[in-house]
C-alpha cells in the first residue's frame, strides 16, 4: 500500500516523509496509549460489562464465564437502603453524594476566590504565604485525614472540643465526626480546606492577566472596591470560575479516599463511591459494585451534559 | 536639596505624628481594607498551619501527654516515644515503619522513572510530529479524569487476576502490579505537562539538529531533553508524589503487612484496636515532611504543573 503511494509520488525508493513521521509518532507514543488504554480506557469499558454479571470472589478468576444477571445488579443497588432517599434523616448514597459536593465544590471555590484575592494585594512575605497556602494540596491525603480526626476527636483531649469547652460553647465534648449533618458538614469543610489551593491558583493567574486600565477607568469614574469586584473582577472571571467548578465537581463526586478516611463512610456520609467500595470489597459482589459505579458515572455525565450545554453556553455568549 | 524639604513638610501629615509613639503610627497605617487583609490573612494561615503543627507537636509527646484531659498544646520536651515504637525492635509493640518508608519508595520512585521515560516520548509525538488520530487519542486520553478510581479498580483487579493466572503471577502482594496501576494515573498528567513544555521550545532548534543529520532520537536525546530538564523535575516529583501519597489502590491490592506501604500502613496503626495518635501523627509526619519540603523547595517549577491538573484530586 505504502509502495503505491511512493510509486504515484515517484519516490520509489523512499517511504514519504509523513508516513515516515506518522509511523515514529505511534512508536514514540504507543507504550504511553497501552498502558492507558490497557489500564483506564479498557478497564472502563469491561466494568459495563462486568455490571451486568454475577462475579464474586470465587470467581474472579474466570470471570468471563461469570453467569449473565441482566438488570439484577442495578435493581439491587437502587433498592439497597445505603443508596435509596428515604426522607430526611436517612438520604441515602445517591442524594449524599449530589449534596455533598454540590456545597463542597462552591465552598471550595469561595474560599478559593477569597485567597487569591488576598494574595492577588502587594503584602510583604507574598510569596511565602503564597507557598503555605498550596500546602495543604500536596500533603497526603492519609495524614491530613488523621490529623483533623485527631483534632476532632471526641475525647475532652481534643483540640476543637478543648476550645469549645474553654470558651463555653459546649459543656460536654461532641463526637463531631460521628453526629448525623456534622459529620456532613465537616466533611465539606475538610474539601474546601484540601482544594481550594487549586481553584486559588487557577484564579490567580486570571486575575494578574485582567487589564489594569478597567480598574484605573472605574477609579476615575469614583467607582468604590466593592463595586470595582462586582462589575470588573467577578465578570473577567466568569469563564475560569466555570471550568473550576466543572472539574472539582467531577473530581469531588469521585472522590473516595477523603470520606473514607475521615468517618469510613457512616453517620451520613455514605457517598456512591464509598458504596462502590463496600460493594465490592466487604461483600465482594463484584457484580454489583461495577453497577453503583455505573450508576454514579450516569449521574456524573448526565449532570456534565446539563452544565456545558446550560452554563459554559451563557458564559461563552456573554 | 533645601526645595525638596520644603515642598515634602506639608504633604505628610502624619509625620509628626509618627515619631510620637507607635500606637498612633500603627493607628494610621491601618485603614478598614488592610485591617481585613490581615485579619484574612491570619485566618488563612492559621487554619492551614495548626493542623500541620498539631501533626508534627503531637509525634514528639507521650502516651500520658496524648491521653490526659486536656490537650498538651506546647510538649514540655521533645519525646521520641513515638518515633521509638515506630523504628526500634526493642519496643514491646515495634511497627517496623523502616520497611513501610522502603516499600513506599521501591514504588514511588519506578514509578516517576518509567512514567518521565515514557511520557517524554510521548509528548515529544504530541508536541512535534503530525500524525492521524492524535486528537482522537489525546481526547481519550483526558478521560481518565472522568472516570473516579473505584470504578476502575473493580475491572483492573478481574483483569489483572485473570492475566495473572495465566502467566502465574498474584494481583495482591505484588508491587511492580501497583507501580503499573499508578502509572496508568500519572502517565496521561505527565504527557500532557511535558507536550505543554516542550511546545516552549522553539522547534527551530530541533529543525537545525535535523538537518545537521540528527535522528529523531538523536534531536530527543541532545537538543530536547537538556532544554526540558526543568519541566523533566516537576513531572518526576509530580508522578512520585502521586504514588507517594496514592490510598485506595494500595489498600485494595496490598494485603501483607510487609508490603504495605506508608499510607496503608498509618491507616492499620490508626484503626490499631487500643488508639495510640501519637504514633500516627509520628508516622504521618514521616510521610508528609519530605514532600511538603520538596514541593516548597521547588514551587517555582511546580506550580504550573498544579493549575495544568498535575495533581489530580
Amino acid at each position: 500500500m505504502a509502495e503505491l503511494i511512493n510509486k504515484r509520488i515517484g519516490k520509489p525508493h523512499f517511504q514519504s516523509l509523513r508516513a515516515r513521521e506518522t509511523r515514529l509518532a505511534w512508536s514514540l507514543i504507543s507504550p504511553t496509549a497501552l498502558i492507558v488504554f490497557g489500564l483506564v480506557v479498557f478497564p472502563a469499558i469491561f466494568s459495563i460489562w462486568i455490571s451486568f454479571h454475577d462475579i464474586r470472589l470465587h470467581n474472579l478468576n474466570d470471570v468471563f464465564h461469570a453467569p449473565f444477571v441482566g438488570w439484577e445488579n442495578y435493581s439491587k443497588v437502587l433498592q439497597d437502603f445505603a443508596f435509596k432517599f428515604q426522607g430526611w434523616q436517612s438520604w441515602g448514597a445517591a442524594v449524599t453524594s449530589i449534596v455533598y459536593s454540590f456545597t463542597a465544590t462552591l465552598l471550595t471555590l469561595i474560599v478559593g476566590l477569597i485567597a487569591a484575592l488576598i494574595l492577588n494585594q502587594p503584602f510583604k512575605g507574598r510569596g511565602l504565604a503564597r507557598a503555605i497556602f498550596l500546602i495543604p494540596y500536596v500533603a497526603p491525603i492519609v495524614s491530613v485525614a488523621f490529623v483533623w480526626r485527631w483534632i476532632l476527636d471526641p475525647r475532652a483531649s481534643g483540640v476543637l472540643n478543648d476550645v469549645l469547652i474553654q470558651i463555653g460553647a459546649i459543656d460536654l465534648p461532641k463526637a463531631y465526626l460521628a453526629t448525623r449533618g456534622l459529620a456532613l458538614l465537616l466533611i465539606i469543610i475538610f474539601e474546601a480546606w484540601r482544594y481550594f489551593p487549586f481553584a486559588m491558583l487557577m484564579i490567580l493567574a486570571r486575575l494578574q492577566a485582567v487589564d489594569n486600565t478597567l480598574y484605573e477607568a472605574a477609579d476615575v469614574d469614583g467607582a468604590n472596591t466593592w463595586s470595582k469586584f462586582w462589575y470588573i473582577t467577578l465578570p473577567e472571571l466568569q469563564y475560569v470560575l466555570g471550568a473550576i467548578f466543572l472539574l472539582r465537581l467531577m473530581w469531588t463526586f469521585n472522590k473516595f479516599d477523603d470520606i473514607f478516611l475521615l468517618t469510613g463512610g457512616g453517620f451520613g456520609t455514605k457517598v456512591l463511591p464509598v458504596l462502590t467500595y463496600e460493594f465490592s470489597f466487604r461483600l465482594f459482589d463484584f457484580g454489583r459494585g461495577a453497577a453503583a459505579a455505573m450508576i454514579l458515572l450516569a449521574i456524573l455525565i448526565i449532570f456534565m451534559l446539563i452544565y456545558v450545554s446550560t452554563v459554559m453556553k451563557n458564559v461563552e455568549e456573554a | 536639596m533645601a526645595n525638596y524639604h520644603y515642598s515634602e513638610e506639608p504633604t505628610n501629615p502624619y509625620r509628626h505624628n509618627e515619631r510620637q509613639n507607635i500606637i498612633m503610627h500603627l493607628s494610621h497605617w491601618i485603614t478598614w481594607p488592610r485591617f481585613i487583609l490581615a485579619l484574612t490573612l491570619t485566618f488563612f494561615l492559621t487554619g492551614i498551619l495548626f493542623p500541620f503543627y498539631w501533626m508534627v507537636s503531637s509525634s514528639f509527646k507521650t502516651y500520658a501527654e496524648i491521653g490526659g484531659r486536656r490537650p498538651v498544646y506546647i510538649p514540655s520536651a521533645l519525646r521520641w516515644e513515638a518515633y521509638r515504637e515506630l523504628f526500634d525492635p526493642a519496643n514491646p509493640s515495634f511497627q517496623n515503619f523502616g520497611i513501610n518508608i522502603l516499600n513506599s519508595i521501591k514504588v514511588s520512585i519506578p514509578t516517576a522513572i518509567v512514567a518521565v521515560i515514557l511520557a517524554t516520548f510521548g509528548a515529544y509525538a504530541v508536541a512535534r510530529l503530525r500524525f492521524r488520530g492524535k486528537n482522537i487519542l489525546l481526547n481519550s486520553i483526558l478521560l481518565i479524569y472522568l472516570f473516579p478510581g473505584v470504578l476502575l479498580i473493580i475491572p483492573l483487579f478481574a483483569m489483572i487476576a485473570q492475566i495473572g493466572a495465566h502467566i502465574g503471577f498474584d494481583v495482591q502482594d505484588n508491587l511492580p502490579v501497583l507501580i503499573v496501576t499508578y502509572l496508568a494515573q500519572t502517565l496521561p498528567v505527565a504527557l500532557y505537562m511535558l507536550a505543554n513544555y516542550f511546545r516552549t521550545i522553539p522547534s527551530e532548534v530541533e529543525q537545525a539538529g535535523l538537518i545537521d543529520g540528527c535522528s529523531h532520537m538523536g534531536v530527543i536525546w541532545r537538543i530536547t531533553l537538556p532544554l526540558a530538564i526543568p519541566a523533566l523535575v516537576s513531572v518526576a516529583i509530580y508522578t512520585f508524589m502521586i504514588a507517594w501519597n496514592e490510598f485506595l489502590y494500595a489498600f485494595v491490592f496490598l494485603n501483607d503487612r510487609a508490603l504495605f506501604t506508608m499510607p496503608i500502613k498509618i491507616n492499620t496503626i490508626f484503626n490499631d484496636p487500643s488508639p495510640r495518635p501519637h504514633v500516627v501523627m509520628a508516622a504521618s509526619t514521616i510521610m508528609t515532611l519530605p514532600v511538603v519540603f520538596l514541593f516548597l523547595a521547588l514551587e517555582k517549577y511546580l506550580e504550573q504543573g498544579l493549575t495544568a491538573g498535575g495533581v489530580k484530586g
